[in-house]
Order: structure tokens, then C-alpha cells, then sequence
């Protein structure tokens, strides 16, 4: 009877925070769709999420096959255990909050390796960790992903501009948003495709493990609906800070080379996923963005491009640090866990309260690039401002660097 | 250790294909719109070119349509 009590908590606790986890993923990509047309005003910041997070969804039922393991190869599979699904769960989550917080986009799957790998590390030893699976998946796609996507949508955008010369931009506005606005919707979609599954696995697998479902059967409805509504519900929060430092932060995106890195970004992630060579969709579309600004000859803020090429890099370590400290709790019994629990809610309001210090909302998402975390990190003018400017809309796009960038 | 260096030159490859073609032919298809309507403003027929313009921009359309294709699971 004990037995049973304690495995129906843990499996509780497990699908609650695999539906955070879920959550967070959500907001954490939103802005690969949706940072490029919200800059160029191609979709107004609501209805992007909107459109979004209902892509999301429909995504997410949609494609319902999911993996049968969770380990990715990283580590053999028999290591995985509710525990450690759970220490890894909490990695992610505190690792996706953080780089929230700094408005870095980072891989949310690359955070999910991490936080399980961590939490095997503590449980089996460093050993039982695959070393180059970690730079055949990781390292090396991590430098492939902005490379490629940078040099699609860099040729992209100088054609963009070459071709469209001397058409007037009354014309070549409306246009290049429409495209826009396609290639975000199909980041969107291919995005729930392949990320609302994650949860859905990780679901699935602890209710068979606690042979609460038959082995070798797929997701259940109910496991299928709320996983869909957690990714949707994310992404319709926005995760305004990234889309902030995505859409204005690493360069200014003018409407033409919004559509070219749209192209890019969306071309990238379905060769990728089609043949077999996985890439982040974070990585991409930062890459994309990156190239097209490098294309239109713009001024690419470089050190941002750094700071969220480190944060990439950083990831997996720092997402399995935090999971390996948690596994060392999660494998105490249900007191540990509770433990576990309260201090993720405890981390997770501590960092919700300090973005809470200078708030990004969909209304003030256009209205800088920087986004700004410490008090004593903002110049005075632009807490005045980000307090006055709350309701505007966003700026459009000035015009006349166009000409003479093609 | 083990890197699938084939696919990933596909990838780079078609990554890159894709979205040149894929641009060239939305940004043509605007162009090509675009002066169509200053012609006729100006008296002239812009038939051909107004066609050829929405030739472009359909063609485009057909990639969107085959990306989702790709997308969605229940169609293959």
C-alpha cells in the first residue's frame, strides 16, 4: 500500500513538471517564429502569439509518434528511472527560466539532455555518460546550425534587396510581410510538431513504467490534449524577453530581410528535420537573423551574438548541473522530492520577481533592444521611458537605409 | 565517433537552395506586381507582366504548401 502511495506521487509530481517544462519550452521558442514579423510589424505582437500558440497546438496533436526512448543516445536507457526523468525536468526548467530571465535564446532540448544528463551522472557515474554523442548532437550542430541558416538567409536578404530595388516600398512592404507572416507560421507549426511530443514522451514513458499504461502503446488523449495545451499556453505567454533580444537585440530587421531570414529559418528546420541532421530550432533562427543582418550590410551588435553563442554553450553544463543537484534530492523518497518541489517554486517565483524589475510585455517589446534584468544595470532614461511608453505600438521600420544597403 | 557529414551537406545544401529560390521568387513576384500597377496608373496594360508576376509569387506559395506538407505526418 506504501508502495503505491509513494509511486502515484511521484508519478504525479512527474507529468505536473513536465507540463512546466512544457510550458516553458513554449515561451522559450515563441520568439523563433514570431521575434522577425513582431520587429518588422509584419503581425502586431498579440496576434502573432496568438497565431502562435494555436500552430503550436496543432502541432503538437498532430504528431502524436512519439520517440520510445528519451535518452537521445546520450546514455543507456535502462539508467533512466521516474527520478531522474524528474531531476532532469527541473534542470531544464530552472536552466530555460534563467537564460528567460537574461533574454538569451537557448535550446530547450539541449537544456532537457543536460538536466537528464546530470541527474545520471549523480545516479551512475560520469562514465556512463557517451562523450561523443555530446559533440556529434551537441557541439558540433551548435556551430552548424547559425552557419548555415546565416548563410541561406545573408544571400537571401542581398537578393531580397537587389531584386526589389526600385519597387516602390509602398509596394514591397505589404508584400515581404505576407511572406514574412507564412514562414513564421510554418516555424510554428513544424515547431509543435516536434517539440510537444517531448512531453508527451516523457509522460507516456513514466505512466509505463509505473505500469499504469501498456508498454509499446502511444500517448493517451488525455496526455495528448494537456501536453498540447501547456506548449500552446507558453507560447502564447510570449516569453517577451527573448523575443526582445531575438527581434531587436542582435540587429534592426527591416521588412524585406525579415521575409529573407523567414526563409531562411523555416527552409533550415525542415532539411534538417527531413534528412536527418537535427538542429535547434533556437540556433537557427538566431543564425538566420544574424545572416540576413550581415546580408543587408546593417550593424550586427556582435557582443549579443556572443553572449548567446556562450549561453548555447553553456547549456548542456550548466542545465546538468542544476539537474544533477536535484537528482540528489529526487532520489530521497517523497521527502526529498517535496523538498525538490518547493525549492523549484521557490527558484521559479525568485526569478519571475526579478524580471518583474524591468517588465517586458507585448506592448513595450519593439520599444528597445536591451533587455535589462538588474536595477542598477539601467540607464535612468529608459526606466522613465519603459514606465511612460508602455502602450505604444510597434515602431515601424525606417526606410531609407534600404537603398543604400543593395 | 560518428557524423552523418553526408547529411549534413544536404542539409546546408538544400537549406541554402531553398531559401535563395524561395526569395528570389517572392521578391520577383512583388517587383513584377508592383510595376504592373505603376504601368497601368500610367495608361498601360501591365497584363503580361502582372502575370508573370503572380506566376512567381504562386510558385512561391507552392513551396509554403509543400513545407507544410513536410510538416504535417498524416500526409506521408
Amino acid at each position: 500500500m506504501g508502495t503505491d502511495v509513494t509511486e502515484l506521487f511521484i508519478v504525479t509530481t512527474v507529468i505536473a513538471v513536465a507540463l512546466i517544462f512544457d510550458y516553458t519550452n513554449g515561451f522559450h521558442d515563441s520568439a523563433n517564429a514570431m521575434a522577425g514579423p513582431i520587429a518588422t510589424g509584419a503581425l502586431r505582437p498579440r496576434t502573432a502569439v496568438i497565431l502562435g500558440a494555436v500552430l503550436n497546438l496543432l502541432g503538437a496533436c498532430l504528431s502524436t509518434a512519439v520517440a520510445k526512448t528519451i535518452s537521445g543516445g546520450f546514455f543507456d536507457d535502462e539508467l533512466i528511472t521516474a527520478s531522474i526523468i524528474l531531476a532532469g525536468l527541473v534542470g531544464a526548467i530552472v536552466w530555460n527560466l534563467m537564460t528567460w530571465l537574461f533574454g538569451l535564446p537557448s535550446s530547450s532540448s539541449h537544456a532537457l539532455f543536460g538536466g537528464l544528463i546530470g541527474a545520471v551522472i549523480v545516479g551512475a557515474g560520469i562514465a556512463s555518460v557517451h562523450g561523443w554523442v555530446i559533440v556529434s548532437k551537441v557541439l558540433l550542430p551548435a556551430v552548424v546550425a547559425p552557419l548555415v541558416a546565416g548563410i541561406a538567409a545573408a544571400w537571401a536578404t542581398r537578393l531580397a534587396y537587389r531584386i526589389t530595388r526600385r519597387t516602390p516600398s509602398v509596394h514591397t512592404d505589404t508584400g515581404f510581410k505576407h511572406g514574412q507572416a507564412f514562414t513564421a507560421s510554418m516555424v510554428a507549426l513544424a515547431h509543435g510538431t516536434s517539440d510537444g511530443q517531448k512531453t508527451m514522451g516523457v509522460i507516456t514513458l513514466v505512466l509505463i513504467a509505473a505500469n499504469l499504461q501498456a508498454a509499446g502503446t502511444g500517448p493517451q488523449l488525455w496526455v495528448i490534449i494537456i501536453s498540447a495545451l501547456a506548449i500552446g499556453l507558453g507560447t502564447y505567454s510570449g516569453g517577451w524577453r527573448i523575443m526582445r533580444a531575438m527581434g531587436k537585440g542582435i540587429v534592426e530587421i527591416e521588412t524585406p530581410q525579415g521575409a529573407a531570414s523567414g526563409a531562411a529559418t523555416s527552409a533550415t528546420i525542415l532539411a534538417s528535420a527531413h534528412f536527418g541532421f537535427g538542429l535547434s530550432t533556437t540556433h537557427v533562427c538566431t543564425g538566420s537573423i544574424l545572416g540576413s543582418g550581415v546580408g543587408r550590410g546593417a550593424e550586427v551588435r556582435w557582443s549579443v551574438a556572443r553572449r548567446m553563442v556562450f549561453a548555447w554553450l553553456l547549456t548542456l553544463p550548466g542545465a546538468a548541473l542544476v539537474g544533477g543537484l536535484a537528482a540528489l534530492l529526487a532520489d530521497q523518497g517523497v521527502c526529498g522530492i517535496s523538498v525538490l518541489l518547493v525549492l523549484l517554486a521557490g527558484t521559479c517565483l525568485a526569478i519571475y520577481s526579478l524580471s518583474r524589475r524591468h517588465r517586458i510585455t507585448h506592448a513595450n517589446v519593439t520599444d528597445s533592444h536591451e533587455v535589462l534584468v538588474l536595477a542598477a544595470a539601467a540607464p535612468p532614461t529608459y526606466a522613465g521611458e519603459a514606465l511612460l511608453e508602455a502602450p505604444n505600438k510597434p515602431k515601424k521600420v525606417k526606410k531609407p537605409k534600404l537603398k543604400s544597403a543593395a | 565517433m560518428h557524423v552523418d557529414w553526408a547529411a549534413l551537406a544536404i542539409v546546408a545544401v538544400v537549406s541554402i537552395m531553398t531559401s535563395v529560390i524561395f526569395t528570389i521568387l517572392l521578391a520577383s513576384g512583388i517587383r513584377l506586381v508592383s510595376a504592373a500597377k505603376i504601368k497601368s496608373n500610367e495608361g498601360g496594360s501591365g497584363i503580361a507582366t502582372v502575370s508573370l508576376g503572380y506566376l512567381s509569387l504562386s510558385i512561391a506559395a507552392l513551396i509554403v504548401l509543400f513545407g507544410i506538407y513536410l510538416i504535417v505526418p498524416q500526409f506521408h
